[in-house]
C-alpha cells in the first residue's frame, strides 16, 4: 500500500464523509457547501470571474516585488558585507524586521500609495526583504577562505574578486534567501489583496465572500491553494536545478 | 621598541563608546531628522508623515487611556488561545507524523505545501463557522500556527538520537512516559523554534482578521485610526505593536537559549 | 571445550536463535542457531569479529528485536519485549543531555513511580558505586565520555536487573580508560554478584572480566567455541600481565583471527562488487 495513495485516499474519503453529512443535513449547507457543489462551481468561477487574468495580475505583482527584492536585497546584503561596520550595526535590525508583523502596516501603505497595486507590491517587497539580505550576507561570509586566497594568489582586483569568486560562491545561499523572499512576498501579496479588496486572486476570494457565494468562495480558496502549491514546487525545482552539486 | 609600541597601541584602542554604537545612533538620528523634515516640508499629503512630536503625543495619549489596554488584552487573549490550541495540536500531530514513517509519507507533504499559503484567505470560512466575534479570530490564529509547529515537531522527532529511544524502550517506558520523558525533552529546540514561528504567524493571522472584521482588539483600533485618518495614532499603535512583537519573539528565543545551559 | 552446565541452574537461556534480514542484495542470516546460557552471578562475554551478529544478538536478548526464531527465557519466563529482569547498557552515548546525573540515574525509578526522596537516595547510592560522587548535579555535557558511560551504567544498575546486558559499552574510549573502567565494572559485579552478559570485540576486555567466553564466527554468526576462564577471583586489571592471561588471549585470538580475516575478505569482495574495481 503506497503511502502516497493512502494520503490521497484519506482525503477523498474525508470529502465523501463531509458530502454525506451535508446531504443528510447533519451539517448545514449554508455554512459548508457540499464538496460536489464546490467542485461544480469551479468551472463557473474560472470563466465568469476571469480567474486567469486575475492570476496574471497577482503574478505580475509577485514578479515586480520579486525583482525589486532580488535587486535591493542582494545589493543591501553585499553592501553590508562589504562594510563590516554597517553589518555589525544593522544586521540585528534586519533580523528584527523579519520578526515584525510588517503586513499589519498595510493601512499605512494604503495611505501612502493609495488603494492600488503599488500598496500590494510594496508590502510584498518590504516583508520579503529581510531574508534576502540576511542570506546574502551569510552566503558571502561563508565563502571558503581558501577560495578567496586563490583569487589573491592570482592578483585579482577587488571587483574581479567579487564577481569571479565571492558572488558565485555565495550564489546557492543567496538563492535560498531569494526563494524565502518570494514565498514571503506571495503570502503577503495575496493576503493584502484580500484585505484591501483589490488585485487578483486574493481580491477574488474577498469578492465572492461578500457576495455570499459560498461555493464560489470555497472554490476560489482551493484555487489559490493550488496556485501557491504549484508556485512552491516550481521554486524547489528551480533551486535544485541551480544547485546540482549539493 | 617594537614591543612597547604594540602595548601602547592596544591600550589606546579601547574607546568609550564602540564604533558600532556610534554608527547606530548616527543612523537613527539621521532617519529621525529626515522624517521630521518630511513632516514639515509639505511634500507629502498632510499627516502621511506626521511630526515626531505628534506621534509622541499620540503615543502618550494611547498608553494613558484604559481602553487601549482593554483592546490589547482582547488581542493577547485571542493570540494566546490560538497559540495554545494550535500549538498543542501541532505538537500532537508532529509527534504522530515524526514517529510513523508511513503516516509521514502519506500526509506530511500536505502540511508542507499548505504551510506557506496565506491563511487570511480562510477568514470568510472562519466567520461562517465561528461567527464574527473572537471565535473566528482565534480560529484563524490557530490555523496559522498549527502548520509551523507540526512541521517543526515532525522534523524534530526524526532527529532525536535513536539510542535515547532505545533506552526508553529498554526500561519499558509506557507510550505516555516516552512522550513526556524522552520525545518532548529531546525536541525542546525544534519545539521552541516551531513555537516562535507559530507565534509570529498567529500574531499576524489574528491581527489581520481583526482589521478585516472586528469591533475589538488592536487590529480593530488600527483600522479605525485609518478610517478616521488619525495618522499619528496609527503610527503610535504600529510602533507599540512592533515593539511588543519583536519583544515576544526575543522572549521565546531566550527561553530556547536558556536550554543551552544544559548543553545539548 | 563447551562447558556442560545444565540448563536448570541458568537464569538466562537463549535457545536456537536465528535472525535473518532482508537487504537490497538479498536475505542474509545474521545469527544462525546460536544457543547460550548464563548462570546466576556469572560473567559471560560474547566475542566476535565485526559482522558476526553479536549486536543483533544483544538486541534479541534485550527484547528490542522481535523478528527472530528461537526462544529467550529469563528465570523460566519467555521474553516478549524488554524484560524487567534485564538491564541494557548501549554502545553509543545514551545519557539524557537535559537531565542531571542524578535525574539520569533515577530515570528507571521514576518510570515505576518511586517517590522522589527515595529515588534521589537510591540514585546517589549507584552514582557512588560507579565513582561519580560529587557530580550528582552536573549535566552530561559537562562530563567526559568515560564519565558519561559510567552514568549510563549507574542508570541501568539502579533498576537492579537480575541480568546486566552490555553492548561494547567502552568501545568509544581509549585503552587506559577502558582498563580502569573495566576494573570498576569487575568490582561492582563482584560486589553485587551481578549476572552479566557482555558483548565485545575486545579480547583483553573479555578475558579480564569473564568467567566464560563465547566465541562467534563471522556471518552467519554461529557459536564457534566456549572457553572457560579459570583465572582467580577477585580480579583486577593487574591480571593482564599474568602468563595465564596471555595464554587465554592467544587462544581466543587464534579462533577470532580466522573469523576476522574471513570478514575482511568478504567486505573487500563486497566493495569491489558494488563500487567497481580501483583502476
Amino acid at each position: 500500500m503506497s503511502p502516497a495513495l493512502v494520503g490521497v485516499g484519506a482525503l477523498l474519503v474525508a470529502l465523501l464523509i463531509v458530502e454525506l453529512l451535508i446531504q443528510l443535513n447533519f451539517i448545514s449547507r449554508f455554512i459548508v457547501p457540499p464538496p460536489s457543489e464546490i467542485v461544480g462551481s469551479f468551472g463557473r468561477v474560472i470563466v465568469e470571474e476571469h480567474v486567469f487574468s486575475r492570476f496574471l495580475l497577482t503574478l505580475g505583482e509577485c514578479l515586480t516585488a520579486g525583482v525589486m527584492l532580488t535587486v535591493f536585497g542582494i545589493a543591501g546584503g553585499v553592501l553590508m558585507h562589504r562594510f563590516r561596520l554597517l553589518q555589525q550595526a544593522c544586521e540585528t535590525w534586519v533580523a528584527a524586521m523579519a520578526a515584525a508583523p510588517l503586513v499589519l502596516a498595510y493601512p499605512l501603505f494604503m495611505v501612502i500609495f493609495g488603494r492600488n497595486a503599488w500598496t500590494i507590491i510594496m508590502m510584498g517587497f518590504f516583508a520579503a526583504l529581510p531574508p534576502v539580505i540576511l542570506k546574502t550576507i551569510e552566503g558571502m561570509a561563508n565563502t571558503r577562505k581558501v577560495l578567496v586566497n586563490v583569487g589573491r594568489s592570482f592578483n585579482l582586483t577587488p571587483t574581479q574578486q567579487f564577481w569571479k569568486i565571492m558572488f558565485p560562491a555565495a550564489l546557492p545561499t543567496i538563492f535560498v534567501g531569494v526563494r524565502l523572499g518570494l514565498i514571503f512576498a506571495l503570502i503577503n501579496i495575496v493576503g493584502v489583496e484580500f484585505l484591501i479588496n483589490y488585485g487578483g486572486l486574493g481580491q477574488l476570494i474577498n469578492d465572492l465572500a461578500e457576495r455570499y457565494d459560498l461555493a464560489g468562495t470555497y472554490a476560489a480558496i482551493c484555487f489559490v491553494i493550488l496556485v501557491s502549491v504549484l508556485f512552491f514546487m516550481t521554486l524547489e525545482k528551480a533551486e535544485r536545478w541551480l544547485r546540482p552539486i549539493d | 621598541m617594537a614591543t612597547t609600541d604594540r602595548l601602547t597601541r592596544s591600550v589606546a584602542a579601547e574607546p568609550l563608546v564602540s564604533a558600532v554604537t556610534l554608527l547606530r545612533i548616527a543612523i537613527i538620528l539621521a532617519v529621525l531628522a529626515i522624517w521630521e523634515f518630511l513632516a514639515h516640508s509639505g511634500l507629502l499629503y498632510r499627516d502621511v508623515v506626521p511630526s515626531l512630536f505628534a506621534i509622541g503625543r499620540a503615543l502618550y495619549d494611547l498608553l494613558s487611556h484604559g481602553d487601549y489596554y482593554f483592546n490589547l488584552g482582547v488581542t493577547a487573549a485571542e493570540i494566546g488561545t490560538a497559540l495554545l490550541i494550535g500549538g498543542l495540536s501541532g505538537v500532537a500531530v508532529g509527534i504522530l507524523l515524526g514517529a510513523n514513517r508511513f503516516l509521514s509519507k502519506a500526509f506530511e507533504s500536505y502540511l508542507y505545501y499548505l504551510g506557506p499559503t496565506p491563511k487570511i484567505i480562510f477568514f470568510p470560512i472562519m466567520i461562517m463557522w465561528f461567527g464574527v466575534g473572537p471565535g473566528s479570530k482565534i480560529a484563524l490564529g490557530t490555523l496559522s500556527c498549527f502548520f509551523p509547529v507540526a512541521l517543526s515537531v515532525a522534523a524534530g522527532m526524526r532527529q532525536i538520537d535513536k539510542v535515547l529511544i532505545r533506552v526508553g524502550k529498554s526500561f519499558r517506558a509506557s507510550t505516555w512516559q516516552m512522550i513526556t520523558k524522552i520525545y518532548l525533552p529531546a525536541m525542546r529546540h525544534p519545539i521552541i523554534n516551531g513555537v516562535r514561528l507559530g507565534l509570529g504567524v498567529a500574531l499576524i493571522g489574528t491581527l489581520l482578521a481583526e482589521t478585516k472584521l472586528s469591533n475589538k482588539g488592536i487590529g480593530f483600533l488600527i483600522i479605525n485610526a485609518y478610517s478616521t485618518f488619525d495618522m499619528p495614532r496609527m503610527y503610535a499603535m504600529l510602533v507599540v505593536l512592533f515593539v511588543l512583537a519583536i519583544g515576544a519573539n526575543a522572549l521565546v528565543g531566550r527561553l530556547g537559549g536558556l536550554e543551552d545551559i544544559k548543553r545539548t | 571445550m563447551p562447558s556442560n552446565a545444565s540448563a536448570n541452574d541458568a537464569i538466562l537461556v537463549a535457545d536456537d536463535i536465528v535472525v535473518r534480514f532482508e537487504t537490497p542484495e538479498g536475505p542474509i542470516t545474521a545469527v544462525d542457531n546460536v544457543s547460550l546460557m548464563v548462570r546466576p552471578g556469572e560473567f559471560l562475554s560474547v566475542i566476535g569479529p565485526s559482522g558476526c551478529g553479536k549486536s543483533t544478538l544483544f538486541n534479541v536478548i534485550g527484547g528490542l528485536l522481535a523478528e527472530h526464531q528461537g526462544v529467550v527465557t529469563v528465570a523460566g519466563e519467555t521474553i516478549s519485549g524488554p524484560h524487567k529482569s534485564i538491564g541494557m547498557v548501549f554502545q553509543e552515548e545514551s545519557t539524557f543531555p537535559w537531565r542531571t546525573v542524578t535525574d539520569n540515574v533515577g530515570f528507571p525509578l521514576e518510570l515505576v513511580g518511586m517517590p522522589k526522596a527515595q529515588r534521589i537516595d537510591r540514585a546517589r547510592h549507584f552514582i557512588k558505586m560507579v565513582g561519580l560522587d560529587g557530580f550528582e548535579n552536573r549535566y552530561p555535557g559537562e562530563l567526559s565520555g568515560g564519565m558519561r558511560q559510567r552514568v549510563s551504567l549507574a542508570r541501568t544498575l539502579a533498576s537492579e536487573p537480575k541480568i546486566l546486558l552490555m553492548d561494547e559499552p567502552f568501545a568509544a574510549l581509549d585503552e587506559q580508560t577502558r582498563l580502569l573502567l573495566g576494573d570498576k565494572v569487575l568490582q561492582i559485579q563482584q560486589q553485587l554478584k551481578q549476572t552479566t552478559l557482555l558483548i565485545t570485540h575486545n579480547i583483553t576486555e573479555a578475558v579480564q572480566m569473564s568467567d566464560r567466553i563465547l566465541v562467534m564466527t563471522y556471518r552467519p554468526g554461529k557459536v564457534k567455541r566456549i572457553v572457560d576462564i579459570n583465572l582467580p577471583r577477585p580480579r583486577t586489571s593487574e591480571i593482564v600481565g599474568s602468563e595465564a592471561f596471555g595464554r587465554y588471549v592467544a587462544q581466543i585470538w587464534s579462533d577470532l583471527r580466522e573469523e576476522a580475516s574471513r570478514g575482511m575478505q568478504d567486505e573487500e569482495k563486497h566493495a569491489l562488487e558494488h563500487h567497481g574495481a580501483a583502476s
